[in-house]
């Protein structure tokens, strides 16, 4: 009996110590280096174990037959495989493969810059825009210190590889900004409409951009506003040149913004002296309303509205000119965009905008009224891995009628829009985008279609390759399609080559491009038109043409200089081209050779402080001479510029608050952007910025709340 | 009679499934916990958040294993010398385990506490671009941490901890630290043993004292 007692033990013994496998073995990545921690776990038990730094792991199962074994490890894609458990040891080689995240995703980076604080591989955060030196919180004016872009010199507008400002297309939540500047005054740039504030990111395109975009044939500004607040609060600006107020509401599942701002430069006019005889300092006031909503977990509905109205006068000229603007901006825009599933996403929008501007130039009197209403809707469906398939329709309705004393002119122009565009993840190393864009234009009786081709190819660890080409259409100019409706679209191809290197903390860029212009409209005007005012152009046709070709090199590092961080950035420009009233190929004054940006930032934690500075050069523009035979054949002297701009972090009566204080042309150079001649041309007056030296200063409180917001 | 007894209580062992799975999961849970407790560098967090990842994956309703894998990770990107960018990949893991234990017990001031600690970590790897967005995030997870139960001492340390890191001139500081690392303690002194419920937090609540003297 005992016997038969202990046989029957060492039998279920037995069975027990069958039940149990041991496994072993190595994790290591595909070219054979060991994985330390990675997991490697029996599905639906807890059995398992970690490799160790040599990445091996060992443990033993009770579980029996075929089982599914998992394994994985931060940054690598988990990976699975089934094995019999009978009981005998297994041993394994297990091999793991590179996740592919944001930071290591090839992309296609030809043309592309984003900015922006959630993207990875950002070039400008938002902090980087209102911390710039020189640019004095105005988008458009920080990205003059990214390559490709020139200064703006007296110009509205944001002016790329040799194209002129109209040539760039500004877009807010996707949608078209009709005038995404302040008025433009004779030879005086105005910043744009929108706080920088707005928005969480900001890509400038500066070529080859997505079939999604069109109506740019140089580049494409798309600037995304944040989404939901974290938080509701009150903050008070008190400014040099005015004051400025944002009372931001948070509620469940919404959010309610206020804004608004009153400037009035008499006071600091008064005091900085001018280059021009103001007769009426500028005056801006503002007033603005967001609502956001977010009614499904992946959802946002916006919405924001704008109301802008502002007063200037001066006089100018080497005949000077008593000029008076007044200008009265309206604008709405609503987006919305979801997820319906894992695999489709869509995004629907409507905007609408409206600005008047009544003016003066002498005992004559202008003005300007100009419409646009326009709807948006696109779909994106998402494949295998991060591939996609976008497709998308707009429609755009616009009105513009100009005044010049008595007499008046107007035209509408319906247009319609349709996009559609592929972008394929071929493995983790290649990524490419093939789309087309379909015009259709009421006025101009006319259909355009433009293919659009990219490619990024991962060159290495932390670099990529990209190519890019695009066939761009663009309206002629409000100005000249009033005048005639016999024009046609102005077209531009781009060929790009872009090699990008994105390390913690560096970012180094250098992109070759090719612009081919072609159906650039010229017309007959005597001497040299100014951007200001009601002009007359004679024998309005298609038959202009140019080219622009260069590099645009830019460097950055955040890493070596500890709370520090500058950059570099330099472009070339050979471009030529005959357009407007040119007689031949000529170098349009926007398109200087040389321009370069070197912008550093210092943290400094002790004194509660960042200071920054920013010098700027540019080789001269070209002027137009009615005296000499060539056009466009003289050329100013270089322009240089160097600003400086502190930010000290402080409290007022309890509040957090941030003392802004910045100072463009410190050293006070002579600028000279250009030369009015007089009718006769025996006279002229230099074209210089309206004062020499700019002097800003303002008091940012934050109320309520002791955490940092913005 | 004794044989069959015996071959009764033989039989009775060899038969799988004996042990109760609730029972199951105690012992696991009170093992990792061990493993926590004497885990000293990188690679035994990251062994504990490995251990406890597994039983979150064969146990999909209990939040205490995603919880415990979520604070196993944050320690290992805490106390290890990863890059950034690996620091950054374990702390988003938290994150979505956090995640899991959240939509597993809704509404529960210990997820929130160890989600705020999480969001802070993140946006110390980068502040310059993080903390405008950031810190507010992490400060109002933790004011929900709070508002869902006054008494619990570790939503009180993280409201303590994190105004300890922030720059004053942000509104933070050891001085303003001290105060509320103080009430933190008082409740870690009332809080009675919690069996396999988060219990951490005493002693760096002491050493963030001790510092903020």
């Amino acid at each position: 009996m005992k016997q038969f007692i202990f046989l029957l033990t060492l039998f279920f013994c037995q069975q027990i110590a069958i039940a149990q496998t041991r496994i072993s073995g190595k994790v290591t990545l595909t070219n054979g280096q060991q994985v330390a921690g990675a997991n490697i776990s029996i599905a639906n038990t807890y059995d398992g174990n970690s490799t160790d730094t040599l990445g091996h792991f060992s443990f033993v199962t009770s579980e029996q037959g075929r089982q599914l074994l998992k394994f994985s490890a931060i940054g690598h894609k988990p990976d699975s495989l089934w094995i019999d458990l009978k009981g005998k040891t297994l041993s394994l080689q297990l091999k793991l493969k590179e996740m592919v995240n944001d930071l290591n995703q090839v992309t296609i980076s030809a043309g592309t810059l984003e900015t922006g604080d959630y993207k990875k591989g950002a070039v400008l955060s938002s902090l980087d825009i209102a911390t710039t030196a020189g640019a004095v919180a105005d988008i458009v004016a920080a990205l003059q210190t990214l390559p490709g872009t020139a200064q703006a010199f007296g110009e509205n507008g944001l002016f790329v590889r040799g194209g002129s400002g109209a040539e760039t297309q500004t877009y807010f939540d996707g949608m078209i900004v009709k005038s995404p500047f302040g008025s433009q005054l004779p030879d005086i740039a105005s910043r744009t409409r929108f706080s920088t504030f707005l928005f969480k990111g900001t890509t400038f395109s500066s070529g080859g951009y997505s079939a999604q975009y069109g109506q740019a044939l140089s580049a494409a500004l798309l600037m995304e506003t944040k989404d939901m607040p974290e938080k509701s609060s009150t903050e008070l600006s008190l400014l040099s040149v005015g004051l400025s107020a944002t009372k931001t509401i948070k509620l469940k599942k919404s959010a309610l913004i206020l804004g608004g701002n009153y400037y009035n430069l008499q006071p600091v006019y008064s005091i900085v002296k001018q280059n021009i005889i103001w007769n009426k300092a500028p005056i801006d006031a503002q007033a603005n309303i967001q609502y956001k909503l977010q009614p499904t977990k992946n959802g946002i509905f916006k919405v924001f509205g704008q109301f802008n109205r502002t007063q200037a006068a001066l006089t100018t000229g080497p005949e000077q000119m008593a000029v008076t603007n007044n200008n009265n901006n309206y604008f709405f825009n609503s987006t919305y965009q979801d997820y319906l599933n894992n695999d489709w996403k869509v995004q629907a929008g409507i905007s609408y905008s409206r600005s008047n501007e009544i003016g003066g130039i002498q005992e004559n009197d202008y003005s300007r009224f100009d419409e646009l209403t326009q709807g948006r809707f696109s779909i994106n469906r998402y494949l295998n891995g991060r591939s996609l398939i976008r497709t998308g329709a707009e429609v755009y309705f616009s009105s513009r009628e100009d005044r010049y004393n008595t007499l008046s002119r107007n035209f509408d122009n319906h247009m319609q829009a349709a996009f559609t565009e592929g972008e394929f993840y071929i493995g983790d190393n290649l990524v490419a985008r093939a789309g087309a864009r379909l015009e259709h234009s009421s006025y101009l009786a006319d259909w355009n279609i433009a293919p659009r081709l990219s490619l990024g190819l991962k060159a290495g660890k932390r670099g990529q390759v990209s190519l890019a080409y695009g066939t761009f259409y663009q309206n002629p100019d409000d100005a000249y399609m009033i005048q005639s409706k016999d024009l046609a679209y102005e077209k531009a191809d781009h060929y790009l080559l872009n090699y990008q290197f994105l390390n913690e903390g560096i970012t180094f860029r250098a992109e070759a491009y090719y612009k081919q212009y072609s159906s650039l409209t010229k017309y007959d005007f005597a001497g040299y038109a100014g951007n200001y005012g009601v002009n007359n152009y004679n024998n309005l046709d298609n038959s202009g043409s140019g080219y622009s070709k260069g590099i645009d090199l830019f460097f950055r590092d955040k890493k070596t200089i500890p709370a520090g961080d500058y950059w570099i950035s330099y472009s070339f420009v050979d471009s030529k081209r005959d357009f407007r009233n040119y007689p031949a190929l000529a170098t349009p004054p926007f398109a200087a050779r040389h321009t370069l940006n070197v912008v550093y930032k210092q943290y400094i934690p002790y004194l509660k402080s960042e200071i920054g500075t920013t010098y700027s050069f540019s080789s001269g523009r070209t002027f137009y001479n009615p005296n000499k035979t060539q056009f466009l054949s003289d050329k100013t002297k270089s322009f240089h510029n160097l600003s400086l701009n502190v930010s000290y972090l402080t409290s007022v009566f309890k509040q957090f608050a941030v003392l802004y204080a910045s100072a463009t042309n410190l050293p006070g150079f002579k600028n000279i952007y250009g030369y009015n001649y007089s009718a006769d041309g025996s006279s002229r007056q230099a074209i210089t910025p309206a004062s020499k030296r700019n002097f800003f200063v303002g008091l940012i409180i934050t109320i309520g709340d002791n955490t940092f917001n913005r | 009679m004794k044989t069959i007894k015996f071959l009764a209580i033989v039989l009775l062992f060899s038969i799988k499934g004996f042990s109760q799975n609730s029972e199951k999961l105690k012992l696991a849970l009170q093992k990792g916990l061990i493993m926590i407790d004497s885990a000293k560098g990188e690679q035994d967090f990251q062994n504990a958040a490995n251990y406890f990842e597994r039983i979150a994956a064969a146990e999909q309703k209990q939040w205490l294993p995603a919880y415990y894998t979520a604070f196993s990770g944050l320690h290992s990107a805490l106390v290890g010398k990863q890059s950034m960018e690996i620091k950054d990949a374990v702390y988003d893991k938290a994150l979505t385990f956090i995640e899991k234990a959240d939509a597993l017990s809704p509404d529960n001031s210990e997820v929130y506490a160890l989600k705020g600690y999480i969001v802070f970590m993140k946006m110390s790897l980068a502040p310059q671009a993080r903390a405008m967005t950031m810190i507010p995030k992490a400060t109002g997870i933790i004011s929900k941490s709070i508002a869902l139960n006054p008494e619990n001492p570790r939503a009180q340390l993280m409201l303590g901890q994190t105004t300890f890191y922030t720059p004053e001139a942000f509104g933070g500081g050891k001085l303003k630290a001290k105060p509320l690392l103080e009430a933190a303690k008082e409740k870690f002194d009332k809080e009675t043993s919690t069996g396999l419920n988060p219990s951490w937090g005493k002693s760096r609540c002491l050493a963030l004292l001790q510092q903020s003297n």
